[in-house]
């Protein structure tokens, strides 16, 4: 059973269709990437997932449980977690506040039995995702490729079973784009389901087992690495189709 | 059936004015994302300037009409946007709804100064074609006013339609509020279009009341005119703020209920009339109830200009026993009616802290702080008060029932609003405090509920009095004031202690940031009513407050205005501070009344120019709505500026010893009598604005000489050479940390977790 399902996912702007029909599936201990050109849908995908973005058909299936109509937060407290593109970070509080609030949130909702020590939790986090020379820097002030592993270390905050990364490695340098790889592929070693949108195509062939492609909202490519960067249609969606160009 | 048709027909046409009054807050939000709750006082100062000109002046109606509709109120509009709208880009929901309650309350009071109120002549505004002139349908006689009124309804509707969805101006219109910036760039002017739209928004307020105020046909008043306001609220918010059609459905139902209330309900329910006057407040809520739960809206694109420093713990407890021993000092010199003030003031500061709790804190808004208090003062007045006569308390039991109730009654009111954005929970407060004044305050028969006999307000006032805390009485005046400077200072340490736990900061990380903390799986709606509840009860408990100061209450202290000033004057002191929440309470109560007190005292005294003193005296008035309009330039409030200064003061020995110095002879003089209060009132403004102002600059003066002047970055290499610390700042900008460059004369450390 994979850990999370979406089947014939639909969502409508208007007369704008932003998804049709999707189905893509994740599985626990590996890394599943999601990518597809600008526009092709993925974040709204991932709004979906999480309960963002209301569906117009279709069934999200997480944990064999059927979380269509359920809030976002419900679905959190199921495992779920996620990552923003467009930075979401808490601009008044510090780097390290940021993550610990997480663990905060978490203990709120958590069973007694389940509560964790925040502030050591916060700081193992910290020092494994390799934030602790800015912990006690204002987020606002870091560069966007820290303050989006700084959005991951909050998402592993509440010790989820499926994380959704939206294009955490934009604006990273190369040498942080190679240690983040690492540490997803470690990640996904202690069984951790990763889904990743990511457009640096490099990282996505690293590190994803198997790779789902969209383009306006359609799945037009889903499988392991090796084949869709061999899938002349995927080739088409990135480079612009031959006939097309003239 | 001739009454049926008869209400019918009058219902359409109050209708038709609803819509054309509504439609213009749509446009007028639709275009520049600002929420008009200006909107009814500019139909208020349409009415009275129509006045003026028609039966004032007595112009012939054309005239006057083209003057008002054609000229004032679009100029007004756009003045309006070009001055103080257009400057709250980036700014909070918060501020954008403080700003045009700002414009609400400086028009009604700009209204009152000019018209005044207790003119002994009642201005009446009658129907256009005279009062008698009716057209004759069968045996039903209909006024020409009405059928006027639904007609330019009608045509209004079907022009805004037009203009929106086919001619270019109208597309661009709805562009400018999807996205300035894009608009922009395809060569649209989104500044421009806006202005039209806010003056067309303000001719369609302009019209709603001229052609509502007649229908009403009482004798005008600034209040009832500018709530009319509310009516229209109801209705756009029957098309979600956007459907035009919607909101003509949401403004004929409303109006046609409300004239069948009048027709039909027995003339022997003394509530009748109070709950025609709540229809739109119940409609309000039952739209909340109905609508969808918005989507979850991230972090606002823009930064937002507001910026908030919680203090320290520390810092608290110094300032707060700091304002004790102010307290103490002010005390000692002041006059008993000075000391009365005083504490007025502390209590309406208390229930400012529960503005800056929920505002500051949360990022909501609660425009009708003081209904709550409202209806903690009639819990103490009912459960609360032991004895009887002058040795009648208020008992500590009675306290904390009326918060635990008023906190019950605030969970009520903010839950449906609460899925929804900040707007929805505004004018759900709003609506809810004109429904405690309209409804509840003016419940003064006894009813019999289950066998129970109970007046809500009897006889239209309450008697609170001083409370008895365990042993110790705070009958007296001095040891009341302590109680409620104790008071504020208590709840103010202890909201810095919340927003320094677990709680603020899930408080915080919700205002930032919905999405990303539900995501989290925060359940958003709970932990805004935790804060909403706890912010009503603390408003509850400054309402006894300010009731057993006062001693008897009637409902005027408890109006809905006086709630919107507050909110007002809080946000411009700082609605992220404690000390946002003393200034409002010092500012509205004390100040306020301060200058009065000199004016008047001016004008006795220098008789010659006791005109030019009258005026300021009603310059005044005007006054608070003035400084509500600025806070688009300056959104983190006054308080902030003023701890700047504060800062400079405390970084510099020599300039803080001399304001203390200063501070105390000026007190010195005082309680010895040689100087009189007023020149310790002028005295202390000076001493602690103006000094650190001038010796700030003299110091910095001084301190500059010899320090070379900052070189701009790109002159660096140039005009000096570059050193290790630009280098540095360097790397830091362009996120080069640790990499180390070989040229660079500098060794850098390879971070410990680079090779991990």
């Amino acid at each position: 059973m994979p850990l999370l399902e979406t089947i014939g996912v639909k969502v409508r702007f208007g007369g704008n269709i932003a998804l049709d029909d999707v189905s893509i599936s994740v599985e626990a201990g590996s890394v599943t990437g999601l990518i597809g050109p600008n526009g092709a849908g993925k974040t709204t995908l991932f709004n979906t997932i999480t309960g963002l973005q209301p569906l117009t058909g279709g069934k999200i299936i997480f944990n064999d449980k059927d979380v269509t109509k359920e809030p976002p937060h419900k679905r959190t407290r199921m495992g779920l977690a996620r990552t923003f593109q467009r930075l979401e970070l808490f601009t008044t509080l510090s780097v390290r506040d940021n993550v610990r609030v997480a663990g905060e949130i978490r203990n709120h909702w958590s069973l007694r039995t389940t509560k964790m020590d925040v502030n050591a939790e916060t700081d193992r986090i910290i020092s494994l995702v390799g934030l602790s020379d800015v912990a006690d820097r204002e987020v606002g002030e870091i560069p966007t490729g820290k303050a989006r592993v700084v959005e991951l270390a909050r998402a592993l905050m509440i010790q989820p079973t499926l994380v959704l990364l939206d294009e955490p490695a934009s604006g990273q340098t190369e040498e942080e784009t190679g240690q983040f790889g690492q540490l997803l592929r470690d990640l996904a070693g202690e069984g951790l389901g990763i889904c990743l949108v990511e457009h640096d195509m490099s990282l996505v062939m690293q590190v994803c087992e198997t790779i789902h492609v969209l383009d306006f909202g359609r799945m037009i490519a889903s499988g392991s690495a090796e084949s869709v960067r061999n899938n002349p249609t995927v080739v088409d969606a990135y480079l612009g189709a031959p006939e097309s160009v003239g | 059936m001739q009454t049926f048709l008869q209400y019918t027909i009058l219902g359409l046409a109050l209708g038709g004015a609803y819509f054309i009054a509504a439609s213009g807050l749509v446009v007028t939000y639709t275009t520049s994302g600002i929420f008009n709750f200006a909107q009814g006082a500019i139909a208020m100062l349409a009415v009275f300037t129509y006045w003026q000109f028609r039966w004032g002046w007595g112009w012939p109606a054309p005239l006057a009409l083209l003057m008002v509709l054609g000229i004032l109120a679009p100029l007004l509009g756009a003045v309006l946007y070009q001055v103080v709208m257009k400057n709250l880009r980036g700014t909070s929901e918060v501020t954008k709804i403080i700003v045009s309650i700002g414009v609400m309350l400086g028009l009604q009071a700009l209204a009152t100064w000019v018209w005044s109120p207790t003119s002994s002549t009642p201005r009446q505004f009658q129907k256009f074609f005279g009062p008698n002139a009716f057209a004759h349908f069968g045996s039903l006689r209909v006024p020409w006013h009405i059928i006027i009124s639904f007609i330019i309804a009608i045509a209004i509707a079907v022009g805004i339609r037009f203009l929106f969805v086919r001619t270019r101006s109208g597309v661009a219109m709805r562009a400018v509020v999807d996205d300035p910036e894009l608009l922009q760039l395809n060569g649209g002017r989104p500044e421009r279009l806006a202005m039209i739209s806010w003056a067309g928004g303000s001719f369609l307020a302009a019209l709603a009341g001229i052609l509502i105020q007649p229908m009403i046909g009482s004798a005008m008043s600034a209040g009832a005119l500018t709530l009319l306001v509310i009516d229209a609220f109801a209705a756009a918010m029957f098309g979600r703020l956007r459907s035009l059609p919607r909101t003509f459905m949401g403004a004929l139902i409303i109006a046609l209920t409300t004239t069948y209330v009048v027709a039909y309900f027995p003339s022997k329910w003394t509530w009748s009339s109070s709950f025609r006057n709540s229809l739109p407040m119940i409609f309000l809520f039952i739209i909340l109830l109905v609508l969808p739960q918005d989507r979850l809206r991230g972090a606002t694109v823009l930064r937002l200009r507001e910026r908030f420093r919680m203090p320290s713990i520390r810092t608290a407890w110094i300032a707060g026993l700091t304002m004790m021993i102010v307290v103490f000092c002010l005390k000692v010199i002041m006059a008993k009616t000075g000391v009365n003030t005083l504490t007025l003031a502390l209590t309406f500061a208390i229930i400012a802290l529960s503005l800056v709790l929920l505002t500051g804190f949360a990022g909501e808004i609660n425009l009708a702080a003081l209904s709550f208090g409202a209806i903690a003062v009639m819990v103490v007045y009912h459960f609360g008060i032991s004895g009887t006569g002058t040795e009648a308390r208020t008992t500590l039991w009675g306290i904390l029932l009326a918060a635990v109730v008023t906190a019950l009654v605030g969970a009520l009111i903010a839950l449906p609003a609460l899925r929804l954005r900040g707007l929805y929970l505004a004018l759900a407060t709003m609506a809810f405090g004109v429904f405690i004044s309209r409804m509840v305050l003016t419940e003064r028969t006894e009813r019999e509920i289950f066998g129970l006999k109970f007046t809500l307000f009897t006889s239209g006032q309450l008697a609170i009095p001083r409370p008895k805390i365990g042993p110790i009485d705070f009958n007296g005046q001095d040891a009341f004031l302590f109680l409620c400077a104790g008071l504020f200072v208590a709840i103010g340490i202890g909201m810095v202690y919340l927003r320094h736990s677990g709680y603020g900061r899930r408080l915080t990380a919700m205002k930032d940031s919905p999405a990303a903390s539900a995501t989290l799986g925060m359940s958003v709606v709970r932990l805004k009513l935790s804060i909403f509840m706890m912010s009503a009860a603390i408003a509850g408990i400054g309402g006894v407050m300010m009731a057993a100061q006062v001693g008897t209450v009637n409902s005027d202290r408890f109006d809905i205005f006086l709630s919107l000033a507050l909110a007002m004057i809080t946000v411009v002191g700082g609605i992220g501070y404690v000390s946002g929440a003393l200034f409002a309470g010092i500012f509205l109560i004390a100040f306020i009344e301060a200058l009065n007190l000199m004016l008047k005292k001016f004008a006795v005294d220098y008789s010659s120019l006791e005109a030019i003193f009258m005026f300021f005296i009603s310059a005044v008035t005007v006054l608070p709505a003035t400084i509500g309009i600025t806070m688009g330039k300056n959104p983190s409030g006054a308080v902030s500026d003023i701890v700047e200064g504060m800062n400079k003061v405390k970084q510099s020995k020599p300039l803080m010893i001399t304001v203390i110095g200063l501070e105390a002879a000026i007190w010195a003089l005082t309680a010895t009598e040689v100087i009189t209060n007023w020149h310790f009132v002028i005295l202390t403004f000076a001493n602690l604005i103006l000094v650190p102002i001038v010796g700030g600059k003299f110091l910095m003066a001084r301190a500059m000489r010899g320090v070379p002047k900052p070189v701009p970055p790109e002159l660096i290499g140039i005009d000096r050479p570059f050193t290790d610390e630009d280098l540095a700042a360097m790397d830091q900008a362009l996120n080069l940390d640790g990499v180390v460059i070989p040229s660079s004369t500098t060794v850098r450390e390879e971070p410990a977790n680079a090779s991990a």
